[in-house]
């Protein structure tokens, strides 16, 4: 397995730098138009061929990759952080906050994730400018994932608050404070980081399913999901460079499944 | 179970009226309107704007059938999901029956031969890369090789399944009493279905009703990749059109049907009890 979460590294750590900055390495910008080669097949010129409106798919590849692998992770950390919040919150206090907790998580958690992205989505603009978009999308993701990281913050701060070395903090006479950062913050940290990396690759699929549902991020910018919009036009597996956002994606959250079995291991 | 529902509908009411344009009727634009009617469009809007009454007003309705009209689908929203649910259903049936067969199928080998790490490293990855494929695009795959939607949810559920069940039934078969069960030369069907499954089946039925949110989940972009006139697709073409009204009605639809199959199972919804999944 090491080799495998090694390899796993090697990839995501290559296809990191190579979408931290695309335009240095690509032959066009992801909006760059070549009118005179729409719907071009995969040459030199251009590896994965053009699309309808003229536009190097291998650039807009790149940054698309760029977009989604820079914002899952932020989505992630935003839900982390609201869960550290919600979770935490009710864990260290108990009683009707943690009821409430409960309460509104069973609510969020009655409903598939899916389901429930797309609901919310419908309801905001659709017609939202690219950058707008961008940012409503990976919001909507992260304001939508708290509810199950939160369960297992706040299990995690009630299972804390019940062990030995907490009640001989107190005993101590420790602060709350000074309980909550030396005690408490390290030994959840390790959850919450693992509840982050479990967002990250659902956060990716999720961006990528509502893009291909015409919900997610808008024209002209690139994801992953907005490029496989493409595969509605390919009428069989012979336009293979059609599937290549597929494969990268597939690749990219199979490395991510990898790493995140080691960190399922630390936890 | 039941408040649960109503909250998600009253909470999905809540969204719908402050979500941007709602009080905003596209026929005011129209400029062959006069103020008359300008002004009577307005007031017909304004008397919506009361969350509590509105949704009073509807569970009035819905006790008689009537969960309101689709302006998107120009057809009352209750004939409309009496028209689509048989379809999501036969789906759900076929995709959620192949996924369970697959995935203990898979998963209880894995257990069994304890020793076949080659199997067990193969199936996972498979599961693995399975895993992470977005729903939609297996479904172009799928679409392109002939196969059904029924089957498409099958090889979307599968993989978790799998996984899922394989965490239980690997630790399960290497019980002492397995151990024992197995020296004392009892059949291998009988370890599984005397010794293996049942120690398990808490778990299981958790497992079985998180299956049908998962497979509701998936059944949206498929239906709507695959083309199927069912539940999913109705709720993504009112996402596009925002009519909202039949969201509700979907959202409530749905709520229930997770809540019962959790209710059935003895779960709540992503409970502690079920933490092992919810950090995978």
């Amino acid at each position: 397995m090491k080799v495998v979460r090694g390899c796993a590294l090697v990839f995501l750590s290559l296809v990191g730098m190579a979408a931290i900055a695309p335009e240095w390495w690509t032959r066009a910008r992801y909006d760059t138009q070549f009118r005179d080669r729409p719907d071009a097949p995969p040459s030199r010129a251009f590896p994965l061929g053009t699309d309808a409106l003229g536009r190097d798919r291998w650039a807009r590849l790149w940054y698309g990759t760029r977009i989604s692998l820079t914002l899952a992770p932020a989505a992630a950390l935003v839900s982390c952080a609201a869960a550290a919040l919600a979770g935490g919150g009710a864990g260290w206090m108990g009683g009707f906050l943690d009821g409430a907790l409960q309460t509104a998580s069973d609510l969020f958690l009655s409903l598939p994730w899916f389901f429930l992205l797309l609901m919310v989505r419908a309801f905001l603009p659709l017609n939202a400018a690219p950058l707008a978009s961008i940012a409503l999308t990976f919001a909507l993701l992260g304001a939508l994932g708290w509810a199950a990281p939160a369960r297992v913050v706040c299990a995690a701060v009630r299972r804390i608050k019940t062990s030995e070395f907490f009640f001989q903090a107190q005993a101590a006479g420790c602060r709350a404070a000074r309980v909550l950062w030396r005690q408490l913050l390290p030994n959840v940290a390790p959850v919450l980081w693992a509840q982050f990396w479990v967002a990250v690759p659902a956060y990716i699929l999720a961006e990528a399913t509502l893009g291909m549902l015409g919900l997610g991020i808008a024209e002209p910018l690139p994801s992953w999901g907005g490029m496989l919009r493409e595969l509605e036009g390919a009428p069989s597996f012979r336009q293979w460079w059609l599937f290549a956002p597929a494969v990268l994606l597939a690749a990219v959250v199979t490395s991510l499944q990898a790493i995140l079995s080691r960190k399922e291991d630390s936890v | 179970m039941v408040l649960i529902v109503l909250a998600a509908g009253f909470i999905c009411a809540l969204l719908v009226r402050y979500a941007p344009g709602a009080l905003v009727d596209e026929r005011e634009l129209d400029p062959h309107l006069s103020e008359e009617n300008l002004a009577a469009l307005r007031a017909e809007k304004a008397s919506d704007a009361s969350v509590n009454a509105n949704f009073i007003r509807y569970l009035r309705g819905a006790v008689h059938g009537d969960l309101g009209y689709s302006e998107s689908n120009r057809a009352p929203i209750a004939a409309l999901i009496a028209d689509r649910a048989p379809e999501t259903l036969r789906e759900l049936a076929i995709g959620l029956g192949g996924a369970w067969l697959i995935g203990l199928a898979a998963a209880i080998p894995a257990g069994r031969w304890r020793n076949a790490h080659l199997y067990d490293g193969l199936s996972s990855a498979a599961a693995a890369l399975l895993l992470s494929v977005p729903a939609a695009v297996a479904a172009y795959v799928c679409l392109l090789a002939g196969l059904t939607s029924g089957v498409v949810l099958m090889i979307v559920v599968a993989p978790k399944i799998f996984r899922f069940a394989r965490n239980l039934i690997v630790p399960a078969y290497g019980a002492p009493h397995v151990f024992m069960a197995r020296a004392r030369g009892l059949s291998e069907s009988r370890i599984l279905f005397a010794h293996v499954l049942p120690p398990s089946a808490p778990q299981l039925l958790a497992l079985a009703a998180a299956s049908v949110s998962m497979a509701i989940g998936a059944a949206i972009p498929i239906e709507a990749i695959c083309e199927v006139p069912g539940l999913g697709r109705l709720a993504w073409q009112a996402a596009l059109a925002r009519d909202l009204p039949v969201l509700v009605n979907v959202t409530m639809l749905v709520a229930l049907a997770t809540t019962v199959a959790m209710t059935l199972a003895g779960a709540r919804p992503w409970g502690e009890e079920r933490k092992p999944e919810a950090t995978r």
